[in-house]
C-alpha cells in the first residue's frame, strides 16, 4: 500500500448550484446579445471593407483605392487637426472652469455648473445651427470673423468646443476635487510659491484626469457627424465622408473603409483613456484630507471673469438657437412667432418624428438600464465561468471605441443582409433602440459596475448560506441599493437617445424618423428655422426629463435616508 | 469516543502555484467552539471558505454529520455565517434582515414574526426590529448578523473575524455574549481570528495555523502551556527565547548558570532554545531559597498597572536578556530599582526546549 500515498488525491469537482447554472446561463444570453448587437456587425463590416459591390473578396483593393484618392485621404488630415485644435481649446477652457468651480472662491458655483452642463441636453447639431445664425452669411456677428467663413474648419472647431465642453468639465472637476490638503500644507510650509504649488501639486494631481479628458474630447470631436455636416461646407472630415459614401453614393464598401480608418484613432484614444482612468482612481489614498479653498481676491476675480465669459457664450449659443426658432424671418423680420414649430411646412420634419424620438428614448432608457444593470450584475457576481465573464466585460467596453457612424453602418451590413433571420428588425423602431443601447453601453456598464462594487461582496455568501436564490437577493437588496445608479443610467440613455444622430442616421425608416435626424434633414433642405425649433424641442425635453430625474432622485434620497444613515 | 460532527480530511487548496492550504485535517465535535488562529495569510480564511463551500478546496474531503459535502455548493450545506463586515442588508429593517432566511422557507407569517422576536430578545435588542442597520452601533449590527445566521437553526455556525471591526471595549463585551449564546444553543461553532487573546478566552479548542498548515490543535491551556512548536510558543502570549546548551538529560547551561528542566528528547551537547514565559520567572530579591535560581541585574522597569515589566541581564545571565512579569504588589515589597541585583527562580516545569535554528515565519 506504499503506492497509495504517492498517488495524488482526486481533485474535487465542485457541484454547481442552481444559482450558478442560472447565472451562467444569463451570462451566455448576455454575451450572445452583445455579440449580435455589437461584435458580429463590426466583424461583418470589416469583411465588407475587403469586398467589391458584388460581395467578391478583393483583399485590400478598396483600401488602395482610398489611399490613392487625395480627395478622400485629405479627410484624415482634416479630421486630425480640427479635432486636435478643438481639444486644445476645450481642455484649456474646461480646466480653467473646473479649477474655478473646485478651487476658486467664486459666487454662484451651482449656477455656473448648471450652465456648463446645458450643452449635454442638445444634439451637437444645435451649436452648428446657432453658429450659422451668429456668423453665417446673414449672421448677426459676421464681422467678428474678419472675412473668414464660418462654413468650414472654424465653424467645426467652434461648434465642437461648445458641445464637448461639459464632457471635459465633468472629468476635470472629478480630477481636481480629489485633492489632498496635506500636500498643499506641506508645499506651503516648505515655502513654495503659489505657482510652484500649482505646478508641483495641482497639475500632477490632475494629470490623469487631463489625459482622460483630452482623449475623450478628441474622440468625441473626430467621431462627431452632426457639426461638420451642418457647418462644414466643402471641408470634408472622416465622419461626413462615411455619410457621403453611404447615403450619397451608395458605396457601402468605401464607407466601410473610411469607418475602419475612423476606428483607429478612436481605439487608440480608448486604450489611453482606460489607462488614465485606472491610474486616476488609485492616485488618491483613503487617508487623504479634503482640501478647502481659501479666498484670494486677484485669482478669484480672474476665475470669475473666465467662468462668466464661458457661461455667457454657452447661454448665447443656446439663446441664439432659441431666438432663431422663434424669429419670423431671420434676419429681415425679427418678430416672434411659433410657426416654425409647426413642422408640416418644413421638409423632413414633423411632430411624428418628435413622438418617435420620445418613444425611442423611453424604450432605450427602460430596456437599456435593464440590460446594462443585469449584465453588470452577472459580470460582477457570477462565481463560475471566469473567461466568459472577462469576455463579456470586454465586449461591454467596445462601444466606447466605436464611433456611432461606424456602428450604424455595421448595423446596415448585418441586419440588412438578406439571409439574416433578424432582417425583420431592419427599418423598425427596435433596431434604433438596439443601436442606441449598444452605442452608449460602455459608460452605463461602468456606472453599474461601480455601484455594484460598492456593495458588500459577502451579501451573496450570506444569501447562499440562508438558501435564498440569488435573484431574490438581487431584487430585494442589490437593485434597491443601486437604484440611484440605475436611475442615472436610465437618464443617460434617455438624453443620449434624444440627442444622438450618428448611429441612427443610417437606420431610421420613413416610419421611424427621429427628432435629431429631422434637425439634420430640415437643415439640409434649407429649413434652418424649423431645424432650430426641433433642436430646441430636444433641449427642452431633455431638460425636463433631467429635472424629473433630479426630483425623483431627491425624493428617493429622502425616502431612503433612514437606511442610508445620513 | 463519539463520532465527529465535522470531519475535514487532507484539505488542500491551490491558487495557481500558490498553496493556500496544505493537507489539513481536523475533527470537530458536536457543540464545540473551535477557533482557527494564525497570522494573516496562514490559510484560516481559506479553510473556513472551503468548509462553507464558498471557495471549494482543490483536494480533500469535508464530512458534516456523516454526509460527504466536499463538492456541494453553499446553498446545499447546513451552516450560518457571520462576517467581519456584518454584511447586513442596509435597505431592510433589522427584523427583515433576521427574517431573510425564514421567508424563503414558506413559513406562516405569524411563525416568522414570533421567531424574529425570539431572536431579537436572544441578542438583547428586543425593541430594535423596526430600525435600519445604519441606526445601530457596530456591536449591535454584529449581533443582528448573528441572529440572522441563527434564525434558520443551522447545524454549524461560522464566524469570520466577527469582532475585528469593533472597538476594544465592545469587542471584549461581545466576546462573552457570543460565547454565552453559543453555550446556550449548543451549536457547533468555528471562529476565525488573528487575536490570540480572543481565541484563548472563547474557544474550547484552538487550531493554530501557519503557512497553510496546522501547527497545533489543543485546548487554550495546552496551547499556552505546552506549545508544540517555537512558532506557537512565540505567537501565543509573551515568551522569552534564550539560547542554551543541553549539558545532560534534564539540565541546561544558560549563561553562567545551570538550570534543571523536565523536557528531554535532545542529545546532550545539543544547542537549544529555552522558552520561558515572563510570568513564570519568579523574582525573589535578595533571598535565594530556591533551587533553579540565578542572579541577574535589573536593566529597566516598566510600570503596566497591575504588574511591572522587568528587563534583566548581566550577572549569571551574561549577555542574555530576560523579561519577567512582576506583580505590582510584589514589586513594592522588593522595592527594585534599575541596576539592582536580584535573585530569580524559574520552576523546572516551566522551561520548554526547542531545537535551535528555527527561522521566524
Amino acid at each position: 500500500m506504499a503506492d497509495a500515498a504517492v498517488l495524488a488525491p482526486p481533485r474535487i469537482r465542485p457541484r454547481l448550484s442552481r444559482d450558478e447554472w442560472l447565472m451562467g446561463g444569463g451570462l451566455c444570453v448576455l454575451a450572445l446579445y452583445l455579440a449580435i448587437t455589437l461584435l458580429v456587425p463590426l466583424v461583418i463590416m470589416l469583411a465588407k471593407s475587403m469586398q467589391d459591390r458584388d460581395g467578391v473578396f478583393v483583399s485590400l483593393a478598396n483600401f488602395i483605392k482610398y489611399f490613392t484618392n487625395p480627395a478622400l485621404t485629405g479627410a484624415i488630415g482634416h479630421s486630425l487637426w480640427v479635432s486636435a485644435l478643438a481639444t486644445l481649446i476645450v481642455i484649456a477652457l474646461a480646466f480653467g472652469y473646473a479649477y474655478a468651480l473646485t478651487r476658486g472662491c467664486i459666487p454662484f458655483k451651482g449656477f455656473f455648473r448648471l450652465v456648463a452642463m446645458a450643452p449635454l441636453l442638445a444634439p451637437s447639431l444645435l451649436s452648428a445651427i446657432a453658429l450659422i445664425y451668429l456668423f453665417g452669411n446673414q449672421g448677426a456677428l459676421k464681422g467678428w470673423l474678419f472675412g473668414e467663413s464660418i462654413y468650414g474648419p472654424i465653424g467645426i472647431v467652434l461648434g465642437s468646443v461648445f458641445w464637448t465642453f461639459p464632457h471635459a468639465l465633468i472629468i476635470l472637476i472629478t480630477a481636481l476635487s480629489t485633492a489632498d490638503a496635506r500636500l498643499y500644507e506641506a508645499s506651503e510650509s516648505l515655502g513654495a510659491s503659489r505657482w510652484r504649488t500649482f505646478a508641483t501639486v495641482t497639475l500632477p494631481g490632475a494629470r490623469y484626469g487631463l489625459i482622460s479628458a483630452i482623449f475623450v474630447v478628441f474622440t468625441l470631436v473626430i467621431t462627431d457627424f452632426g457639426v461638420p455636416k451642418v457647418i462644414g461646407g466643402q471641408f470634408n472630415m472622416l465622419a461626413t465622408d462615411i455619410y457621403k459614401q453611404v447615403v450619397g453614393q451608395q458605396n457601402f464598401q468605401m464607407g466601410a473603409v473610411v469607418s475602419l480608418i475612423l476606428l483607429l484613432p478612436a481605439v487608440v484614444a480608448f486604450f489611453v483613456e482606460r489607462w488614465a482612468q485606472s491610474r486616476q482612481s488609485s492616485a488618491v489614498s483613503s487617508r487623504a484630507v479634503p482640501y478647502h479653498t481659501k479666498p484670494r481676491p486677484v485669482r478669484d476675480l480672474a476665475l470669475l471673469g473666465l467662468v462668466s465669459l464661458v457661461a455667457l457664450v454657452i447661454l448665447g449659443i443656446l439663446g441664439m438657437a432659441a431666438f432663431a426658432s422663434l424669429a419670423k424671418l431671420w434676419p429681415y423680420d425679427l418678430s416672434l412667432t411659433l410657426r416654425h414649430y409647426d413642422f408640416n411646412t418644413a421638409d423632413g420634419g414633423s411632430w411624428t418624428a418628435y413622438g418617435n424620438s420620445i418613444e425611442m428614448a423611453f424604450y432605450t432608457a427602460v430596456l437599456g438600464s435593464l440590460v446594462v444593470f443585469s449584465g453588470a450584475y452577472l459580470v460582477e457576481k457570477t462565481r463560475i465561468a471566469k473567461p466568459l465573464r472577462t469576455a463579456t466585460h470586454l465586449l461591454a467596453l467596445i462601444p466606447m471605441a466605436v464611433p456611432g457612424m461606424v456602428l450604424g453602418l455595421a448595423y446596415i451590413f448585418f441586419f440588412n443582409a438578406p439571409g439574416n433571420p433578424l432582417n425583420f428588425l431592419y427599418g423598425s423602431m427596435a433596431i434604433l433602440v438596439l443601436a442606441t443601447i449598444a452605442h452608449f453601453y460602455t459608460v452605463s456598464h461602468l456606472t453599474a459596475l461601480t455601484a455594484l462594487k460598492q456593495l458588500d461582496p459577502e451579501f451573496e455568501s450570506v444569501s447562499a448560506s440562508l438558501k435564498t436564490p440569488f435573484y431574490r437577493t438581487a431584487w430585494r437588496v442589490t437593485a434597491p441599493m443601486c437604484l440611484p445608479a440605475i436611475l442615472d443610467i436610465a437618464i443617460y440613455f434617455f438624453v443620449n437617445a434624444m440627442t444622438t444622430v450618428s448611429a441612427v442616421v443610417f437606420l431610421y425608416s420613413p416610419a421611424t424618423t427621429l427628432a435629431s435626424v429631422a434637425v439634420l434633414n430640415m437643415d439640409d433642405a434649407g429649413d434652418t428655422a424649423p431645424a432650430a425649433a426641433m433642436a430646441m424641442l430636444i433641449v427642452l425635453t431633455a431638460g425636463a426629463v433631467r429635472l424629473l430625474h433630479a426630483g425623483s432622485s431627491r425624493w428617493l434620497h429622502q425616502r431612503t435616508q433612514a437606511w442610508r444613515g445620513c | 469516543m463519539t463520532t465527529p460532527y465535522l470531519r475535514v480530511r487532507n484539505l488542500t487548496k491551490r491558487f495557481g502555484d500558490f498553496t493556500a492550504l496544505d493537507d489539513v485535517s481536523i475533527d470537530l465535535y458536536q457543540g464545540e467552539f473551535v477557533c482557527f488562529l494564525g497570522p494573516s495569510g496562514c490559510g484560516k480564511t481559506t479553510l473556513l471558505r472551503a468548509i462553507s463551500g464558498l471557495d471549494i478546496q482543490t483536494h480533500g474531503t469535508v464530512e458534516q454529520n456523516g454526509h460527504d459535502i466536499s463538492a456541494l455548493p453553499p446553498a446545499k450545506r447546513d451552516f450560518g455565517i457571520v462576517f467581519q463586515s456584518y454584511a447586513l442588508f442596509q435597505n431592510l429593517t433589522v427584523a427583515r434582515n433576521i427574517a431573510y432566511g425564514l421567508e424563503n422557507r414558506k413559513q406562516p407569517k405569524e411563525a416568522i414574526r414570533r421567531r424574529v422576536q425570539e431572536l431579537l430578545e436572544l441578542i438583547g435588542l428586543p425593541a430594535s426590529g423596526n430600525k435600519y442597520p445604519s441606526q445601530l452601533s457596530g456591536g449591535q449590527q454584529q449581533r443582528v448578523a448573528l441572529a440572522r445566521a441563527l434564525a434558520v437553526s443551522p447545524g454549524l455556525l461560522l464566524l469570520d473575524e466577527p469582532l475585528s471591526a469593533l472597538d476594544a471595549k465592545v469587542r471584549v463585551y461581545l466576546r462573552d455574549e457570543i460565547k454565552a449564546l453559543q453555550r446556550r444553543l449548543g451549536i457547533t461553532t468555528i471562529m476565525i481570528t488573528h487575536d490570540q487573546e480572543e481565541a484563548i478566552s472563547m474557544a474550547d479548542r484552538i487550531v493554530v495555523m501557519r503557512a497553510g498548515k496546522i501547527e497545533q490543535i489543543g485546548t487554550p491551556l495546552e496551547i499556552y502551556h505546552q506549545p508544540a512548536s517555537l512558532f506557537v510558543a512565540e505567537f501565543i502570549g509573551a515568551m522569552n527565547l534564550l539560547p542554551a546548551l543541553l549539558v545532560q538529560q534534564g539540565e541546561i547551561q544558560l549563561g553562567q548558570t545551570r538550570l534543571a528542566c523536565t523536557v528531554n528528547g535532545f542529545a546532550p551537547g545539543t544547542a537549544v532554545q529555552a522558552a520561558v514565559r515572563p510570568e513564570d520567572v519568579v523574582c525573589t530579591g535578595r533571598t535565594n531559597g530556591h533551587a533553579n535560581s540565578f542572579r541577574a541585574e535589573v536593566r529597566d522597569l516598566e510600570f503596566m498597572g497591575p504588574f511591572f515589566w522587568l528587563s534583566l541581564s548581566g550577572g549569571e545571565l551574561g549577555e542574555h536578556r530576560l523579561r519577567a512579569q512582576l506583580p505590582s504588589q510584589r514589586a513594592r515589597e522588593l522595592d527594585l530599582r534599575p541596576r539592582d541585583s536580584t535573585h530569580l527562580h524559574i520552576p523546572a516545569e516551566h522551561i520548554r526546549l526547542f531545537p535551535e535554528g528555527y527561522s521566524h515565519g
